[in-house]
């Protein structure tokens, strides 16, 4: 038996510009992607639900069969989610940014408190230093704080108190935050993976999620003139360094 | 009481979904289901294939995806909110986008709301029960 995956393949001898798709044709398919791709989703999972229930009413259901519901359910909700984070992050290189004066504390007080709804039993606690602002884009700025809080939680021990301390301070026109949590760590030899897309430093079991996060979160940064880098200690914890830079003055009658 | 929505949706399990949604909501309607714009504007306007529709009455509310074929689901919206007859119809935009531009354009052409369809459908009926108890139990129409 040849293994055909093995058998040498002629490379065609194309140039990366006759190959490649014209990015407007790229941005095309990926937006295609992320939207049209929820459609079988939520007929999967609508229909799986509906399917569990028929069989609790006419006692049609064992361990197996709701194991194997559940498990349908579960990989359509991540699938959503990963399609969700892909969007998000094509959306946030791409689109054009509002100049308006932003409160980054009452933004990171926002996220935290929808991240305690979402589960509302999980104890903890976060404090933000009042008075931070910059002048960028609100809209994206909330979600980058939200990718970073996200990630502040889901890498804190499941049964211990969430603690999460912002702070920081405005340079001219550079403002500086420290996001501080209290969590699982990560290997500084890997701090310069941590915000590529789809690199994890830890498994499903330890919280990891898509491994878009991060990345979604530096890209907003950059684009706000600044960046994001992190240290962090094994078992104690990791500070993110966020720097971001005040839009110039509203122009074209946005801010 | 006997009202009812207007379902523009082409996809056919997004439309029986919905329609699930609805009766698991315990709401008191009727749900008449369009496949495109071009459909949901004839029947608004009692025209067309619904020319003879028994009741040409307005339904209590317009559930509107944005992705239709033939007319979308923008160009509804604004033929709704320039038609005299319909300019204070009320209209839920369900869409999958949740773009930015999408929400800002759909507000901007006068959408009542934005919902995103969730994937997840406990999340979804529980979106359909606020819609409903909206537009159809509070919300009082302008008076003519």
């Amino acid at each position: 038996m040849v293994d055909q995956a093995a058998m040498p393949v002629d490379m065609p001898r194309q140039s990366p510009a006759e190959t490649a798709l014209p990015l407007r044709t790229q941005q095309a398919v990926l937006r295609g992607l992320t939207h049209d791709l929820r459609a079988p989703l939520r007929t999967i999972d609508g229909f799986a639900i509906l399917l569990q229930r028929y069989l609790i009413q006419h006692q049609g259901m064992d361990a197996t069969s709701s194991d194997h519901l559940q498990r349908i359910r579960d990989a359509a909700n991540g699938a959503a989610s990963l399609l969700d984070a892909l969007q998000e992050l094509t959306s946030a290189g791409r689109a054009p940014l509002r100049h308006e004066q932003v409160d980054l504390s009452l933004m990171a007080d926002w996220v935290a408190a929808e991240l305690q709804d979402l589960a509302p039993a999980r104890e903890a606690s976060v404090h933000v230093m009042p008075g931070l602002s910059v002048r960028g884009d609100e809209y994206y700025l909330k979600r980058m704080l939200a990718r970073l809080l996200e990630n502040a939680w889901r890498f804190s021990p499941p049964n211990v108190r969430v603690q999460v301390e912002i702070e920081g301070e405005r340079i001219g026109e550079r403002v500086q935050l420290r996001i501080r949590d209290h969590g699982i760590g990560f290997d500084m030899r890997y701090a310069d993976r941590l915000f590529e897309p789809y690199q994890r430093l830890h498994g499903a079991e330890e919280g990891a999620g898509a491994g878009l996060g991060l990345a979604i979160a530096q890209c907003i940064a950059q684009r706000h003139g600044g960046r994001i880098r992190a240290e962090s200690t094994v078992g104690a914890g990791s500070v993110f360094h966020v720097e971001l830079v005040d839009a110039a003055p509203a122009d074209a009658g946005d801010g | 009481m006997d009202k009812n929505i207007l379902l523009v949706e082409d996809n056919p399990d997004d439309a029986e979904l919905t329609r699930i949604a609805f009766a698991q909501a315990g709401l008191d309607y009727r749900l008449e289901v369009v496949r495109d714009g071009a459909q949901a504007l004839d029947y608004l306007f009692a025209r067309g294939a619904y020319a003879n529709r028994r009741d040409a009455e307005l339904p209590a509310v317009v559930l509107l995806d944005l992705n239709l074929p033939k007319l979308g689901g923008r160009e509804v919206l604004q033929a709704i909110r320039t038609h005299e007859t319909t300019r204070t119809l009320p209209v839920v935009v369900l869409t999958t986008s949740n773009e930015r531009f999408d929400i800002d354009a759909c507000y901007a052409l006068g959408a009542n709301r934005y919902i995103r369809k969730p994937v997840d459908f406990e999340q979804f009926v529980l979106a359909v029960k606020q819609i409903g108890l909206y537009w159809l139990v509070l919300n009082k129409p302008e008076p003519l």
